[in-house]
């Protein structure tokens, strides 16, 4: 798994594929204060992109892709 | 190009010309006051004069060009068009056609044709108010072009370019913005928008926002995150075309435009990017400021918004005088009244209009520049698509044919080429590798064929247009009125069935006329509209093309069909008595058969319906007719869409391989010999609660073998469709489906009964194709 749902947030690491999208999305609306990390996230698949779009979780920290981190608003 | 090069394209243009002169004639007599009609007449009719006037083949200039006098009187409206005049028009232009045949064949004009031209041109010249002299030939002048000037509604950018900073890219020589909406469905196709736009070529900007709202409160829960809600904007400096490439899958989601024409407001200093209309804008929009600020009682908000005007108008404009003004224009801090402001606006006037004269003069020398300027969008999809026709003979084309049906046969070979690597060599690794190869071959050799067959494709409109001109001969000389409507004239089908499909439909079409529709009395006795309608749709209908002539007229009478078929011989009194309506109107279909009492120029020979139905099937299509009296006739045809490549099932008897077509296949069983009834010599067995009536293929085929049995006891059953109904061929074995390209059967073997032709097979072998209808009957 590229995901990992820790308590208070989920880690994003490496290559999150397609599959992962709808986990992810399960997981963030179930949480009170959603949040991601995703400093160790290499690139995400366009539908994961769209679940971080949609339901806006804390971005605890960065990815090290410029273009992600902008599309995302961080940077 | 040489001489003869050009006289066959002059053929081949004049003959274009003299159909689309056919057919506007019929629509002017349609719509006599339709300038638009008229016009495109009198052009065609000069581009063929232009024509001819170029290789001196003066009886047909003289022709032509006593049309084109004639017709130009008819535009200027000295002269009203009637239906003699079009009679004559149109005589002229059959006269034409056959000199053009004349040139086609001999490279000149008989020198006998002069009478019949001057006939034919005097003729013409006489509706021309007699008296007038003839005039002076016209100048060989080409066509006139009507010259387009083409409107853009993109002279502007898109507004979703704005959701990019492109002012801070305009140092790139060339940017391409484009807006990537990716369809609903994309991840089920495996498709990653994001991951297509992060690696577009080039890539300078990129913004990502939802294509609808994101879902809020309580839809969260069922928003659905595989239902692709992204609208992506990029910017890149790559070349359009590898940007193109990059997008090629996604072509139509794909949104573009050409940053770099929109910026211009952007454009480095230095660079003459502001176009000159733009400048012309600003002088004029600064004007009217000066005029709003003139204006007595202005509100502080009024001097506001004109201030700010100013400033932007400012800001458009480079160079050292714009930058300059602004300046200024900042030195008037904070709240100004009106007055002031129209003092430095009107002062400061002249520089914004030295900037825009001088950009206008350095650009006078080259008037279009102006809409260029504003149309680059469409002056650069024009460049880049140019619709270009190519016009090529269709022997060149059969050939091209030929060669790619020799491919398909010739890669079939192939696979048996694999089975022998494997089974006498012991190669398997070889033979794999051969199939892998051959999976490629097999790739390309369907694309190609399925390419020719699109060059060979041609709208079956190209056959209904000799239609009116066809019915409204007939029906003049009939004293009939019929209205003809044709639909989806733009079904297309392979040129051959197109082709072969001209003389069954003029059959069809003189006979609704002539037995169909009435005379306009007794049609109005019947209540019916005077003028009959005679219908030809034309429409796809999945491998086939289907065309149905439906008429409004008397429809048949089943009643006289059956004793005309008994006093001709046709079919017995007794049989006669047994046939439904429905089936007795089929009898039509029958050699020899006519309910015409004399012999007419238009039917009472008895060759009409049976040739249609012969020509149908010949080139493999079907022919229903139904018909209700009173009502109308309806005849449905059902043609191949291509002739060129057939499907065949391979089935064995008695040891030989035979090809049955797959479109008259219905299913393959295998019955248990102890299903079979036999009753005296005929078998049946009962299929799905249906007698199935059972014929052994070797039987049929004169062979002396009794249908093989396999290791079940089961016998191999081809069902085939006859007439409507189902039959069973015993046979050996099956063998799976071929496409093959069938060659009919020729010279010594062209007599032959019961086979459809053969075919060549990727092993060598020649395989037999059977005709299961000549067979069985």
């Amino acid at each position: 798994m590229t995901i990992r749902y820790l308590k208070k947030h989920a880690v994003l690491e490496g290559h999150v594929a397609v599959d992962d999208a709808e986990a992810l999305a399960q997981w963030l609306l179930q949480q009170r204060v959603p949040a991601v990390h995703l400093g160790k996230c290499e690139d995400v698949h366009g539908a994961v992109l769209q679940v971080l779009l949609a339901l806006r979780p804390t971005f605890k920290s960065s990815p090290a892709d410029p273009l992600l981190a902008r599309v995302l608003g961080l940077a | 190009m040489n001489q003869t090069d050009l006289l066959d394209q002059f053929v081949i243009e004049a003959r274009e010309c003299l159909e689309a002169i056919g057919k506007r004639l019929l629509d002017v007599e349609q719509d006599p006051d339709n300038d638009e009609l008229l016009n495109d007449l009198f052009r065609s009719v000069h581009t063929l004069k232009g024509n001819c006037g170029l290789f001196e083949f003066k009886p047909l200039e003289r022709v032509v060009h006593a049309g084109e006098d004639l017709l130009d009187r008819v535009r200027h409206r000295t002269l009203a068009y009637s239906a003699e005049l079009a009679d004559a028009l149109l005589e002229a232009m059959d006269y034409s056609a056959q000199l053009i045949d004349q040139i086609e064949r001999h490279g000149r004009i008989d020198s006998n044709a002069d009478a019949r031209s001057i006939a034919h041109a005097s003729a013409l010249r006489s509706f021309v108010c007699g008296s007038e002299p003839a005039p002076s030939p016209a100048p060989l002048a080409a066509v006139p072009v009507i010259a387009r000037v083409p409107v853009s509604s993109e002279d502007l950018a898109p507004s979703w370019t704005s959701r990019l900073d492109l002012a801070a890219v305009a140092s790139k020589l060339s940017v391409l913005a484009l807006r990537y909406l990716p369809e609903v469905g994309c991840f089920f196709k495996g498709e990653d928008p994001w991951r297509l736009a992060r690696t577009a070529p080039g890539l300078l900007q990129l913004h990502v926002a939802s294509a609808s709202a994101w879902p809020q409160g309580e839809d969260r829960a069922a928003w659905d995150c595989y239902q692709c809600n992204l609208d992506i904007v990029l910017c890149t400096d790559a070349p359009r075309s590898e940007v193109e490439a990059h997008f090629c899958c996604v072509a139509e989601q794909v949104t573009w435009c050409d940053a770099t024409a929109n910026v211009g407001v952007a454009a480095p200093p230095g660079e003459p990017a502001v176009s000159p209309l733009l400048r012309q804008r600003v002088a004029v929009l600064w004007s009217d400021q000066c005029e709003l600020l003139a204006r007595a009682g202005d509100s502080a908000g009024t001097v506001g918004a004109a201030r700010r005007a100013l400033s932007n108008l400012l800001g458009c404009l480079d160079g050292p005088a714009g930058s300059a003004a602004s300046a200024s224009l900042a030195e008037i801090a904070g709240e100004v009244s009106a007055s002031s402001l129209l003092v430095w606006a009107r002062s400061n006037a002249l520089a914004v209009e030295v900037v825009a004269v001088t950009a206008t003069a350095s650009e006078a020398t080259m008037p279009d520049r102006d809409i260029v300027a504003v149309l680059p969008r469409v002056e650069d999809s024009s460049a880049a698509s140019p619709q270009k026709v190519l016009k090529v003979g269709q022997e060149k084309i059969d050939r091209l044919m030929e060669l790619i049906g020799e491919m398909v046969v010739a890669k079939n070979s192939l696979p048996y080429l694999a089975q022998r690597a494997e089974e006498v060599f012991q190669q398997r690794e070889l033979a794999r590798e051969i199939k892998a190869q051959y999976a490629v071959i097999n790739r390309i050799a369907d694309d190609l064929q399925h390419a020719i067959m699109q060059v060979r494709m041609l709208p079956v409109g190209a056959v209904f247009q000799r239609f009116g001109r066809l019915i409204r001969d007939i029906s003049r000389k009939l004293g009939k009125e019929v209205n003809l409507v044709v639909e989806g004239e733009d079904t297309e089908a392979d040129k051959n069935v197109i082709e072969s499909l001209a003389d069954p439909l003029i059959h069809i079409l003189r006979n609704s006329l002539d037995h169909g529709i009435e005379l306009p009395e007794v049609r109005r006795a019947a209540g019916k509209p005077p003028a009959g309608t005679i219908r030809i749709v034309a429409r796809q209908e999945s491998d086939r093309v289907i065309i149905e002539i439906q008429d409004d007229g008397a429809g048949v009478d089943a009643a006289r069909v059956r004793n005309k078929a008994v006093e001709r011989g046709l079919i017995s009194a007794d049989q006669a008595d047994t046939l439904s309506d429905d089936d007795a109107v089929q009898l039509i279909f029958l050699p020899g058969f006519s309910t015409a009492d004399e012999i007419s120029d238009l039917s009472g020979r008895g060759v009409g319906m049976d040739v249609v139905r012969t020509a149908i099937e010949r080139i493999n299509g079907g022919v229903e007719l139904s018909s209700v009296q009173g009502k109308g006739t309806t005849l449905r045809l059902s043609l191949p869409l291509s002739m060129a490549v057939t499907t065949v099932m391979v089935v064995e008897s008695a040891g030989r391989r035979l090809g049955v077509p797959m479109d008259l296949i219905v299913e393959t069983v295998r019955i248990p010999a102890c299903d079979i009834h036999h009753f005296k010599q005929a078998r049946t067995t009962v299929l799905r609660g249906r007698v199935v009536p059972l014929r052994a293929l070797n039987d049929l085929l004169a062979l002396d073998a009794a249908p093989m049995l396999n290791e079940a006891g089961e016998l191999a059953v081809l069902v085939i469709r006859h007439d409507n109904e189902s039959v069973g061929l015993l046979v050996d074995h099956f063998h799976g489906a071929s496409d093959i390209i069938l060659k009919p059967l020729e010279g010594v073997l062209a007599g032959l009964i019961g086979f459809a032709g053969t075919a060549l097979m990727g092993d060598g072998g020649v395989l037999m194709v059977l005709n299961p209808k000549e067979l069985l009957q």
